[in-house]
């Protein structure tokens, strides 16, 4: 601990900050991955600034479900998937871990994909991106402490500002964006409600629910800290929320104006160039590069903590391969398998993404549950149980989530 | 990581007749509960177990579904328990509401799945099944199987792999229990056995569990042994440990604390939450930590541990050979301080000197260069680094303004102030040793 008479009181609560910043920032800009940004870019281009309230609501969730997430990780210093074995039984404790990994490895081929397009972008063949990305993502986790890896996910992150210059360059009308912002409307098409939904649906991801929750234990944050750490969480989510913002007003000032329809963030990125001009192409190919390897860090680290709990064994950064073999053998699994995947030639990736994007979805509903269960628990949560209104504010999240879920997935199948 | 067993023969899983009669928790629950004669009753639910000072926590009672509601069935009243049903000794039994009792717990709402320390492993596990067998004209908990393949088998409708398989079990005896529940589940082979933890691992452990769990660790742990563990963990885990616990407790497993180590602790809780424990204090012990929380950690006062052997010049070798042994144990009984008449510092006396001289002799007869190097209350953190460095001792003797020796500084102090005072500090150091 810093000795107080040493340092300023001032620079003591910026350390201290310091010390207890990650979760929520982390599990908060790996929500903007590839899918996030290929979404964000889809919903600027085709309703330009209309939709932007949508992205709004879903950060406002990020905000209470990290927020709820993290505490219930500082106070009962367990995992989701363990707490929900704990409290819920083996089966469905068992049944969330095994949704949790399928869709995980799913997300993380889509991680990959991203890592490969944005290759492409630069001319580099994606034999080439992929496994360098692979490896270099396992090579951090498995040979580093929690700290140094902490630090490389922030430096990753900084990749973000680059979608902020983009958003500057492309010289957006500022006064339609806040009208998208703040007057909620949506054209009643199924195209719309299905990318309002979709949005939701990559911010609240099921797996960053399950890291921010095991990244709390990781770190050994006590309840002391959670002040600080919900500093961590609302900082997080807000810059996911302005990065998705800046994403969406960069395609609606220039795609949309145009008329451009496009397919992937890789896309965007190509048809930004003769449009936005300058380094526009470089700055969103480079930020995707930088979303696609933090989250496909965080994947297999989230998939690794969620098994590891779901059978009562060692999970820590800190713990060496001998330690915790199962956490390191998951975690290098997870990463294998979705570089495989993207690299067989003729694999069928659509297939695969729409599937994981289905089981994502299915899976968000029972995990939101089980997290509100567990947030009213008093013998787990104790003096953080939640108040009456945090339950109320809990089930209106749920709600809208569920009606969204139903609507996605009754698109996907039609 | 290295595994230590504990030293007693009578575990109950040796038992050959007791390892071919383990009936497995999980696999009971939903089981139909019968009179005697074979009419259901309804479907068993949860298992009561009573804690107490047996090893093998005793079948208190069960609860049963009987249509849409949940009874409580005493545990006396079982005459035969099988894998498959449980039959009662009589046709009647009075069917009651189930009330959770002090010193109680339910296997599988309160232990099942739930983390337990597995005390041989030393780590922080989930049990994946419970095992009952009769032991001692009772129905008791016996075995926890933390296996992989134990919680499989659950997830799996039918009976794959059903039954335990003995390499898996864990004696009961063997593991810390830290349900929750109303009662800690506890046993004295494994108090007995988290004794022989080294104090570093433990405060790992506790630095692994959350509030219940690891205060329930706390109270069943020898005190002496808890307080060594403490001063082994990080600063703001133990803050939060001691917010945790009553200041009663608090204030015992301070007191057992090296002076210094208790003292820096209680420098950094707030006022009146220090005020507390230290109404809760034998009062000597209150006014020595007290006037060492009043001191700066970057000041050789508050570095000291106020831990010192004074004796007399005028007093015999005998004599303070008997006071080091009445302090054996303490890690700074490796001589003693001499003063004068007046109370002032003379000299400090190596235990081997005492040993070599005769027992009669007067301690002022010992002393001599090279005196011990001593340093005020006052004296800043950096020139008693200094002190040391010129010295090359193992030891410095802290002196009031009037020279009289309050305590000492012994190498690991220094260490850990250093440690306190250094910004490169992580916070995720010290952590994962598990």
């Amino acid at each position: 601990m810093a000795n107080k008479r040493m340092i300023s009181p001032k620079k003591i609560r910026i350390a201290a900050f310091l010390a207890v910043m990650g979760p929520g920032l982390i599990a908060g800009l790996s929500d903007n991955d590839p899918a996030g940004i290929t979404t964000y870019s889809v919903l600027g281009a085709d309703y330009g600034y209309q939709l932007l309230w949508v992205l709004v609501a879903s950060m406002l969730a990020l905000i209470v479900l990290h927020d709820l997430g993290a505490r219930i990780g500082v106070v009962t210093r367990q995992g989701m998937i363990g707490l929900i074995r704990q409290k819920y039984g083996a089966r469905s404790g068992t049944l969330s871990a095994g949704a949790l990994i399928l869709a995980n490895v799913g997300t993380m081929t889509a991680e990959f994909a991203g890592i490969a397009a944005a290759g492409q972008l630069f001319g580099v063949s994606k034999y080439v991106s992929v496994p360098v990305a692979a490896i270099a993502v396992s090579f951090l986790v498995l040979r580093n402490s929690f700290a140094t890896v902490e630090k490389v996910f922030f430096i990753v992150s900084a990749g973000f500002i680059a979608y902020i210059i983009a958003g500057f360059m492309a010289g957006p009308d500022w006064g339609a964006a806040a009208r998208g912002v703040l007057i909620p409307t949506i054209p009643f098409t199924q195209e719309a409600i299905f990318i309002a939904t979709a949005t939701i649906g990559t911010t609240l991801a099921p797996w960053g629910l399950a890291f921010i929750q095991s990244y709390a234990v990781d770190k050994r944050l006590t309840k002391d800290d959670l002040k600080l750490l919900r500093v961590d969480v609302w900082t997080g989510s807000l810059l996911t929320g302005v990065i998705g913002f800046f994403v969406v007003v960069t395609c609606a000032a220039t795609l949309h104006k145009e008329g451009i329809k496009i397919n992937g963030a890789a896309d965007a990125a190509r048809a930004l160039e003769p449009l936005a001009g300058g380094m526009a192409k470089e700055l969103f190919a480079f930020g995707l590069i930088g979303c696609a390897l933090l989250a496909a860090s965080i994947l297999p680290l989230s998939t690794a903590y969620s098994v590891s709990d779901l059978t009562g064994r060692p999970a820590a950064l800190d713990d060496s391969p001998k330690e915790a073999p199962l956490f390191y053998l998951t975690f290098g699994l997870i990463t294998a398998i979705s570089a495989f995947l993207i690299l067989i030639p003729g694999a069928p990736l659509i297939k695969i993404l729409i599937i994981t994007q289905v089981i994502n979805a299915i899976l968000l509903l029972p995990l939101l549950i089980y997290m509100y269960g567990i947030s009213k628990d008093e013998r787990l949560m104790g003096e953080f149980v939640a108040t009456r209104t945090m339950k109320n504010i809990y089930l209106i999240i749920i709600t809208v989530v569920g009606i969204a879920i139903s609507c996605m997935l009754w698109f996907t199948i039609i | 990581m290295a595994k230590r067993i504990v030293g007693r023969s009578e575990l109950a899983l040796q038992r050959k007749n007791i390892r071919e009669s383990l009936v497995s928790l999980a696999g009971l629950i939903g089981k139909p509960v019968k009179y005697q004669g074979g009419n259901e009753i309804g479907r068993l639910v949860d298992v009561v177990v009573r804690h107490g000072e047996d090893s093998y926590p005793p079948v208190s009672g069960l609860i049963v579904k009987v249509g849409q509601n949940k009874s409580f069935i005493d545990g006396a009243r079982i005459s035969k328990l099988t894998q498959n049903e449980i039959e009662l000794s009589s046709a009647k039994v009075d069917l009651t509401e189930f009330t959770r009792r002090e010193g109680e717990s339910l296997l599988d709402a309160d232990v099942l799945d739930h983390q337990i320390v597995d005390v041989n492993g030393l780590r922080v596990v989930r049990s994946s099944d419970l095992y009952l067998a009769p032991l001692d004209r009772e129905i008791r908990v016996v075995g926890v199987d933390i296996s992989f393949k134990a919680f499989l088998r659950r997830i799996f409708p039918g009976a794959l792999g059903r039954g335990p398989i003995p390499k898996h079990v864990i004696d009961w005896a063997n593991v810390a229990s830290l349900a929750h529940g109303t009662g800690v589940v506890r046993s004295n082979e494994s108090r007995a056995a988290l004794g022989q933890l080294r104090p570093a691992d433990l405060a790992d452990l506790i630095e692994d569990l959350a509030g219940r769990e690891r205060n329930a660790l706390i109270e069943m742990l020898d005190p002496d042994l808890a307080a060594d563990a403490l001063e082994e963990m990080e600063d703001d885990e133990l803050q939060g440990l001691l917010r945790g616990l009553s200041a009663e407790r608090s204030a015992e497993l301070i007191s057992r604390m090296e002076p210094d180590e208790g003292a820096e602790v209680l420098r950094d809780l707030d006022g009146d939450h220090r005020e507390s424990i230290f109404m809760e204090m034998d009062n000597s012990v209150a006014k020595q930590l007290r006037k060492l929380v009043e001191f700066d950690e970057t000041l050789a006062g508050g570095i000291m541990t106020s831990h010192i052997l004074i004796t007399h010049e005028a007093d015999t070798v005998a004599s303070a050979l008997a006071l080091l042994v009445e302090h054996r144990g303490r890690d700074i009984s490796d001589g003693v301080v001499v003063v004068d008449a007046k109370g002032k510092l003379l000299d400090h006396i190596q235990i081997i000197e005492l040993v070599a001289a005769k027992p009669g002799a007067l301690l002022s007869s010992l002393m001599g260069p090279p005196y011990p190097t001593s340093v005020n209350l006052k004296t800043r953190l950096d020139e008693v680094i200094d002190e040391f460095a010129n010295n090359r001792g193992s030891s410095i003797i802290v002196v009031d303004e009037k020279n009289k020796p309050v305590g000492r500084i012994l190498a690991d102090d220094l260490v850990d102030a250093l440690a306190s005072t250094s910004d490169t500090q992580g916070f995720a150091q010290g952590s994962g040793a598990l």
